[in-house]
């Protein structure tokens, strides 16, 4: 019977479709590439079987050996907890809802059959990072769907911009995974191991004797391996990645982008929560980073006018939110928040690609409008979850917004409280923007006057995920014998009590950015221009975000490209003209200026010879003769 | 299986060496024949190396496979051969890079009969060096795999010119065959003045491994000849400042040669460092080991910042070939036994990665006959495997797990994070500058527009396929499962870990 | 006559032989101040063999030695200096430097 020991099945089955597809996969019909919606339904079918396993028999783990090298021994296993196998089920659900989108939206594009192949890839390893029970194991899964996202950024490689994002992509995680990785390094040098558990076992007892793992220690490891999140889930400062990540496919934006990869970070943070507890400066550290992300990011989620950057900014700032539960000690505030906001974000993405299939693949919101009655379905859709994502009452959304609000506050106190709010009120406002811009008004391009609906396949996804946003709201209430779902994730936490006056505070702000939105797009009661005209530096300063894609860029260009071709230059001209020719050359010319000697002239050697003659006899006379 | 077993490192050695002289008869005007004949070979020579590995028992660990001639008794040389798992490893190595080596140069149009000669008195070189335990006869055949380069280069290579940098091919055969000889030349007077020492000592002439491996060379000896031995290997090794051969001689080597050069005999210098200098030397590497690891780690750092500021193609390799031996030459001076193996499998993984590199390299060279890459653009549309294999080959080098890179450079970091954990992270640093420089090539190289100048350019051909495919699979199969190959390296690692501890 | 009055004629022969070879220009010469001075170590040598030597015979043999070689070399020189006569024209040494670096 299947079970929990199988659960490795799941990564498995997928890796054997990318396989598949992407060596003989071209001499099957489609390119083979029905094989990976086969196998992330049949990964979707064994999660069942294992959470009902779960359910019965409680956390298990799994593992056998990898590598082994003196006494370094390095293993690969599994950890099957209410954490992973929730996690398990959200990766293949909406693995499989956007395959079966993807069917229908990639079909008569080049490649169709890669495009699927890299898809399962991601599932696998994505399932993998999942269920990894050790940070290097967790390490090689989280490389590999960097490399899936590398890989499906470029999709459209013909298109510079698209392979510019890509490499932007994987250089800026890659950033963030070698702290990651000088993190797990340093924590196997002390520690000497690489499994959470046992890593989290001697984080419980830090400072105590007989515990190689200091507090010191402890806290700067927590601190690089938080680097490795803040790379993977968008965090400032190293969020520049996600927005232009964009340039993959829609899809692609709606699963790794926004329901899946991306929260790797906020699930390593949540996997190894009990550790960075012990760290309270790493703590602060990921509460202030998450503060910092959710709010400035939703400014610029305002200001944007490409519907799908609307959208990642939207979703960088909500990763905020969850890094903010996070650091305010509420794990299941924010995995609660991950998972609503990933249904709600992987149906907006889908919508949004729903819009764009059906205008004709613009992608800019001002050359939109009027979509509502062309597009009935997609804008059902795309309101439920832009309600859900603002926070309204009884959508999901709301709920997970007051879990993490909650926390905040009573983790981190009122400022970072007030903080969240104003986020929140912005997140409920671009949103209102982004609907209204998009589906009301008049159509302000001919493609959006012909608009169509999507067909058939690629609107069931969106109605289950938009059902699930909906129905998420159950996780809100008890669950499997546990008070919440927050708390069905993480037992040891409290589980945090529904305050009414919270939910009608957070009801309001969400309800007045809401309303704003209304007055400026809907009614157009508030010029659009009311704001830009009074603060053109604000505005100037958002439409060029931060500056901070601008001062990477010089400092790529200047700087590490600079120190790059000074070194070029100086292994070309000192090390290899001066040290490796310069040796060369002096033979060359002692040789030159020795060979001088040789006039060619007879008289000229006889007369050395006999000169020769003279000398030795001298010294003959003067050592022998006279001696 | 038994006869073979007490000869098969005879063979292996000599099969090529043979195979070379019976070229030399070969009559001129069939030039076509030339290829297959070597192929079935090189094809004999790689069974050969996978049945050494695969036989090898690491259980019983130590040398296997040992037989030994008498030549010179007066001075006490003998053919003697022998491997340890590390030694298995570099066979295997060997094995498949020549075998792919040959493939990649079916084509060659040039006197392929000279070329070929030569190509197989260097594999021979190269298998003799490994599995030599005599001194004499190893540096005989370390001489025999680095001389032939230089005609390989000066008649079959080619020349780089940009307008503003000018390379002949000749610079590069010469400065590779000057350097790799003054290396040799320390390394000469080291192993005679380990003669000298070791003999005395015995009270008999000798250059045989075991007998030397017994002598107790006093510390001051040591200490003074370590750094002959390891700046003598170093300088095949790749090692800073003494590198500059490597990218200039990469660039300017035809395919196979570059293939075979930085896939296999820079790592005969890593070796020398490791089964001469650092087994019969333990004391010497034991107070040198912190300048090995210091100028490893200047190799990784510089070379990948060198990468990031290349043109061309072949030079971006090079420089990443020197920042990738710098992780070997850094592993080898943790001293320490994770260290080691770590640094053993990266000159095994880089061999393969490195050789896959050149192949496509190659591949695309000689079709586009410009390695510029500021001019190549978006020919992942023509030429699919190409860019394929390029992008496993560059993925591989950035340390992507899954592929042998990981696997190999994991390792090299925890044993360096054991000793000299600051050095780790400047380690770590490097490997993601490594990512920086490779997806810059790939980006620019094979994505973008499709550009009418590069509209017919034709894939790869069957045969680079077939030979990048085996070389892809090496990386997959130990990238997914190192457990085998590490414990066979395990085995021969740890007696010269041991004996660098114990004083 | 004495040994003496023979090695002073041997040295005033040697050293007017060093002088054509050193001063002369013409490879012809030159080539018959080398025969001088030959010339001049066999009546050395015949001198010391018909003073000191009781069996008189050694420096004899050895001068016929010489005689040979210088033939045989006097055949070959010239054979040379008619090649690059015929070649370059000229045989003023001053004027051959094929030997030049």
């Amino acid at each position: 019977m299947l079970g929990m020991e199988q659960a490795w099945l799941q990564p498995a089955i997928c890796a054997v479709a990318f396989v598949v597809i992407a060596l003989p996969g071209r001499v099957l019909p489609r390119s083979g590439a029905w094989l990976g919606p086969l196998a992330i339904l049949s990964a979707f079918v064994i999660f069942w079987f294992v959470l009902s396993d779960l359910l019965k028999n409680g956390p298990a783990t799994f593992s056998f050996t990898w590598l082994e090298a003196g006494d370094v021994r390095i293993m690969w296993g599994m950890i099957l907890d209410n954490l992973s196998v929730s996690m398990l089920g959200l990766v293949s659900f909406v693995a499989l809802g956007v395959q079966v989108y993807s069917w229908a939206y990639m079909s008569g594009e080049p490649r169709f059959g890669w495009y699927f192949a890299v898809h399962s890839l991601f599932a696998a390893s994505m399932m993998v990072l999942v269920l990894a029970d050790n940070l290097l194991f967790m390490y090689i899964a989280w490389e590999l769907v960097g490399l899936c996202s590398y890989l499906l950024i470029g999709f459209y490689y013909e298109r510079r911009s698209a392979a510019e994002a890509a490499k932007k992509a994987f250089v800026t995680t890659r950033i963030g995974d070698v702290g990651m990785l000088i993190g797990i390094l340093l924590l196997y040098k002390t520690v000497g191991t690489f499994d959470i558990s046992g890593i989290i076992h001697a984080a419980q007892h830090v400072g105590e004797p007989g515990n190689p793992l200091s507090s010191v220690m402890l806290t700067v490891s927590m601190l690089l391996i938080f680097a490795g999140a803040v790379g993977k889930s968008a965090q400032f400062p190293l969020h520049v990645w996600l927005p232009d990540a964009m340039e993959g496919p829609t899809p692609v934006s709606a699963l790794i982008h926004a329901a899946t990869m991306v929260v790797a970070g906020v699930y390593l943070v949540a996997r190894m929560f009990p550790a960075f507890e012990m760290a309270p400066t790493a703590m602060t550290v990921v509460a202030v980073i998450g503060l910092i992300t959710a709010l400035l990011m939703s400014f610029l989620a305002v200001v944007m006018t490409d519907i799908k950057r609307v959208l990642a900014y939207s979703t960088v700032s909500h990763l905020g939110f969850m890094m903010l539960a996070l650091g305010s000690f509420g794990v299941g505030a924010a995995i609660f928040h991950l998972f609503t906001h990933a249904f709600a974000k992987a149906m907006l993405f889908l919508s949004a690609g729903s819009v764009s299939h059906g205008v004709h693949g613009k992608l800019d919101m001002r050359e939109m409008g009027g979509l509502r009655s062309k597009m009935p379905v997609t804008f059902a859709c795309m309101a439920i979850g832009a309600l859900s994502l603002a926070g309204l009452f009884p959508l999901s959304g709301f709920f997970s917004k007051d879990a993490v609000l909650g926390t905040v506050l009573a983790g981190r106190g009122p400022v970072f409280f007030i903080l969240t709010l104003v986020a929140a009120f912005f997140s409920a406002f671009y949103m209102a923007r982004l609907v209204l811009v998009v589906f009301t008004g008049q159509p302000r391009s001919h493609e959006a006057e012909h608009a169509h609906e999507s067909p058939v396949l690629m609107l069931i996804p969106l109605v289950a995920l938009a059902l699930l946003t909906i129905g998420a709201t159950v996780l809100a209430f008890p669950i499997a014998g546990h008070a919440n779902f927050g708390q069905f994730i993480y037992p040891a936490g409290e589980a945090e009590h529904f305050q009414l006056w919270l939910a009608g505070l957070s009801t309001v702000t969400a309800g007045a950015g809401l309303l704003m939105g209304w007055l400026i797009y809907g009614t157009h009661a508030i010029s659009p221009s009311f704001f830009r005209d009074r603060f053109p530096a604000v505005q100037r300063v958002l439409e060029h975000k931060y500056y901070i894609d601008d001062f990477y860029q010089w400092v790529i260009d200047h700087i590490v490209l600079g120190v790059g071709g000074f070194v070029a230059l100086f292994d070309r001209i000192v090390i290899n003209d001066v040290g490796i020719n310069g040796p060369g050359r002096s033979v060359v010319q002692t040789g030159n200026k020795l060979r001088l000697h040789v006039t060619g002239q007879l008289p000229n050697y006889a007369m050395v010879m006999v000169l020769g003659a003279i000398v030795i006899g001298v010294i003959w006379w003067l050592f022998a003769v006279r001696a | 299986m038994e006869t073979l077993g007490e000869y098969i490192l005879l063979i292996l050695t000599a099969l090529p060496f043979v195979g070379a002289l019976a070229l030399i008869l070969f009559p001129t005007n069939r030039p076509k024949a030339v290829a297959p004949l070597v192929l079935v070979i090189t094809s004999i020579t790689l069974v050969l190396s996978v049945y050494v590995f695969v036989a090898y028992d690491r259980v019983a660990g130590g040398y296997q496979f040992i037989e030994r001639y008498e030549w010179l008794p007066q001075i006490g040389a003998s053919l003697h051969l022998g491997i340890d798992g590390i030694a298995a490893a570099m066979m295997l190595l060997n094995g498949v890079v020549a075998f792919t080596g040959t493939l990649v140069s079916w084509k060659l149009v040039t006197r392929p009969k000279d070329f070929f000669i030569l190509f197989l008195l260097l594999v021979s070189g190269v298998y003799g060096t490994f599995a030599s335990l005599d001194l004499l006869f190893f540096f005989f055949f370390y001489e025999l795999a680095v001389l032939p380069m230089y005609l390989l280069i000066g008649v079959w290579g080619s020349t780089t010119d940009f307008k503003t940098f000018f390379r002949p091919k000749e610079y590069g055969a010469l400065k590779l065959t000057l350097m790799l000889v003054a290396g040799s030349v320390l390394v000469w007077i080291a192993l005679l003045a380990m003669w000298q020492q070791g003999s005395d000592s015995i009270g008999r002439l000798t250059f045989n491994f075991f007998d030397l491996r017994e002598v107790a060379f006093p510390p001051t000896f040591q200490k003074i000849f370590f750094p002959f031995l390891f700046v003598g290997f170093g300088v095949l090794a790749g090692l800073w400042p003494f590198h500059t051969w490597s990218p200039d001689g990469h660039v300017a080597a035809p395919t196979s040669v570059s293939m075979l050069h930085a896939g296999v005999l820079m790592k005969l210098g890593a070796f020398g460092i490791l089964r001469v200098g650092m087994e019969l030397l333990p004391e010497g590497a034991r107070s040198w080991g912190p300048v090995m690891i210091g100028l490893g780690s200047v190799n990784v750092i510089y070379g990948a910042v060198s990468a990031l500021a290349q043109k061309d193609l072949k030079y971006v390799v090079g420089y990443s070939s020197v920042s990738h031996m710098g992780y070997v030459i850094m592993g080898l001076g943790t001293l320490d036994q994770i260290g080691i193996n770590g640094a053993v499998m990266q000159m095994f993984s880089h061999g393969i990665m490195t050789a896959l590199f050149f192949c496509m390299v190659g591949v695309i060279y000689e079709r586009a006959h410009l390695r510029d890459i500021t001019v190549l653009e978006g020919l992942s549309k023509r030429m699919g495997f190409a860019a394929a294999f390029l992008t496993i080959a560059g993925l591989a080098s950035l340390g992507l797990p899954g592929l042998s890179g990981f696997a190999a450079e994991l390792v090299v970091f925890i044993g360096i994070f054991r000793t000299y954990p600051i050095l780790g992270v400047l380690a770590v640093i490097g490997a993601a500058l490594t990512a920086v420089y490779i997806l810059r090539l790939l980006g620019k190289v094979f994505f973008g527009p499709v550009s009418e100048r590069w509209a017919h350019l034709t894939d790869a051909s069957k045969l680079d396929i077939a030979a990048a495919s085996i070389l892809v699979g090496m990386l997959v199969l130990w990238g997914l499962y190192p457990l085998y190959i590490y414990r066979i390296i395990d085995s021969g690692v740890l007696p010269i870990a041991k004996r660098l501890v114990g004083g | 006559m004495t040994l003496l009055h023979t090695e002073l004629l041997s040295a005033v022969l040697f050293v007017i032989g060093l002088y054509g070879v050193l001063a002369r220009r013409n490879a012809v010469l030159v080539l018959m101040s080398v025969e001088l001075m030959l010339n001049a170590v066999n009546i050395n040598l015949i001198g010391y063999a018909a003073f000191t030597d009781p069996g008189r015979v050694l420096g004899q043999v050895l001068a016929i030695f010489v005689i040979t070689v210088a033939a045989a070399e006097v055949g070959l020189a010239l054979a040379i200096i008619l090649r690059l006569y015929r070649n370059r024209g000229t045989v003023n040494l001053n004027e051959i430097n094929l030997m030049k670096w």
